[in-house]
């Protein structure tokens, strides 16, 4: 008895494959894309050599000062604007002083506990002169902190009218030298040969932008 | 330590200045509906806008923002904000599947509170690496400054209460640094040098780092996350070694984990708020973050009575 073998192919097999082919080439496309528009961006933060990053290289008590001096910089033109707003018709404005901070109880340079905990810096005040080359810059000095590798810091301010940007800026810079000196000037050049680096924050839209590329 | 406030009278008296002039003015014409994603965001916009704009939260009061899981109601709330406030450095990623899953990624303009923060590593983390810690909202200082962030952008939304809501964020600022005043009386001239801490897991790194407690240990490998064995045995290891006294446990999510390691090592252990359940009310940050203070005054008066 002899028996008779059928092959049944489906009507549309000469197109599986490559329908199959076609899908999966698509679904790659698709998937490539997704990571290229949405994927996370792992590259590390890029700085300067004469930059210091507060989120990899700061640890404990002064990347919380450099915390409190990064906030400070959002409240010193209130404070600015509080003490000089009673001023007389021709009187001098004039930058908060250390009293001052300790009035509004301002990190890091009002003296509690945490200030104890955190080191001790002390504050000098450089007051910008009012004319001349110099006239720039009114700068904070944090030195002498009593934790071990602690370094100095210095907050910046500078002013638009001496013509030194086109905005007051504010800058925070970091010192391994604990007992760094008052520089003669905050000009960025000036005070990265005296071994200033400018502390650089991780911020939360750099965060933002790595997690959802926003 | 006792203070003087000449500074805040003198603010407190132009910001009351700025308000009478604002009062007076057509502030009433259009409140915008400002939608939040954590508990510290609705006090936050709370004190902010006060009376002048809607608050709703994106998820129920006692869900737990932690692994939330999104719910087909909270696509409808969405629906009704004109903006969202939202942590966005990894507190509240299930906001951003609710407003993908609904469509509005691109229709409903976001605050990034965190925008302006300068965001710190966890604490202890067990692998080395650095990783972004989310919990800036368990601060003061970082608080603050995501304040007068959200304060900013909101007054760009309603210029005509940009000033409003200016002064308000800065009275509310002024409020949360006198919390800090009032931990500093609690533990003034106390002595901390015996004082070394672990905490459960990362959430209260901004605040200790702020006021100068330095964290020796955290137990969880990840927010969220129990230790293997291996990972439990090292810990207990660095607790005795480091001579931590205080473990700081999680207020609200219990864990039996704090337990073992208490019955491990003889620390105490306190409790801190994660600020992140119950009710939402603009005075939720500031009462429980008045009771970590004390919390965290307590345990340190308690590690110096225990010292003598």
């Amino acid at each position: 008895m002899s028996t008779t073998t059928y092959q049944v192919r489906p009507s549309g097999s000469r197109f599986e494959g490559l329908i199959l082919i076609a899908i999966t080439i698509v679904m790659l496309a698709g998937l490539s894309l997704y990571v290229e528009e949405r994927g996370r961006n792992e590259e590390p933060e890029v700085l300067y050599g004469w930059q210091v990053s507060a989120f990899s290289s700061l640890t404990g008590a002064d990347q919380a000062i450099y915390n409190s001096l990064y906030t400070v910089k959002d409240e010193i033109p209130y404070i600015y604007d509080d003490i000089n707003y009673f001023n007389e018709p021709g009187e001098k404005f004039h930058w908060p002083d250390l009293a001052d901070f300790q009035d509004y109880l301002l990190p890091p340079f009002f003296q509690d506990t945490s200030w104890e905990q955190n080191g001790s810096l002390q504050w000098t005040l450089y007051e910008p002169l009012p004319e001349g080359e110099m006239q720039g810059s009114t700068m904070y000095l944090g030195t002498d902190g009593q934790l071990p590798a602690q370094g100095s810091f210095l907050l910046v301010i500078h002013h638009v009218h001496a013509g030194f940007t086109n905005t007051n800026s504010i800058m925070v810079w970091w010192n391994e030298n604990n007992h760094a000196e008052m520089p003669e000037s905050g000009f960025r050049d000036s005070l990265i040969v005296r071994g200033w680096r400018e502390v650089v924050a991780y911020s939360g839209d750099q965060e933002v932008e790595r997690i959802y590329g926003d | 330590m006792g203070f003087s406030l000449p500074g805040i009278r003198r603010m407190l008296g132009i910001a009351s200045c700025a308000l009478l002039i604002t009062l007076g003015s057509d502030a009433t014409a259009a409140t915008l509906r400002v939608g939040i994603t954590l508990h510290p965001y609705y006090s936050f916009v709370a004190h902010i806008v006060g009376d002048r704009a809607e608050i709703i939260p994106m998820i129920d009061a006692d869900s737990n923002p932690h692994g939330y899981t999104p719910q087909a109601g909270d696509m409808m709330r969405m629906t009704s904000m004109d903006v969202l406030v939202v942590n966005g450095i990894g507190h509240d990623s299930w906001a951003f599947e609710i407003l993908d899953a609904a469509g509005m990624r691109d229709k409903i303009p976001l605050i990034y509170a965190n925008d302006g923060v300068s965001l710190i590593p966890v604490a202890g983390d067990n692998i080395g690496e650095k990783i972004v810690n989310p919990h800036t909202f368990i601060s003061t200082t970082a608080a603050i400054q995501q304040i007068y962030s959200i304060a900013r952008s909101l007054g760009e939304l309603d210029p005509d209460n940009a000033e409003f809501f200016r002064n308000n964020a800065r009275q509310y600022a002024l409020e949360i640094r006198k919390l800090r005043a009032e931990f500093d009386e609690k533990v003034s001239g106390t002595d901390l040098s015996k004082f070394v801490s672990a905490t459960m897991h990362s959430g209260y790194d901004y605040l200790l780092q702020e006021l100068g407690l330095q964290v020796s240990a955290v137990i969880e490998p990840r927010h969220g996350v129990e230790p293997t064995a291996r990972q439990m045995a090292d810990t207990i290891d660095r607790i005795n070694l480091a001579n931590v006294n205080v473990l700081f446990a999680e207020k609200y999510f219990a864990s039996k984990l704090s337990d073992t390691i208490r019955d491990a090592t003889g620390v105490e252990m306190y409790s801190i708020s994660h600020i992140s359940s119950g009710p939402y009310t603009p005075e939720k940050f500031a009462d429980e973050m008045r009771e970590n203070l004390n919390t965290l005054a307590q345990a340190i008066n308690d590690v110096a009575q225990d010292s003598v």
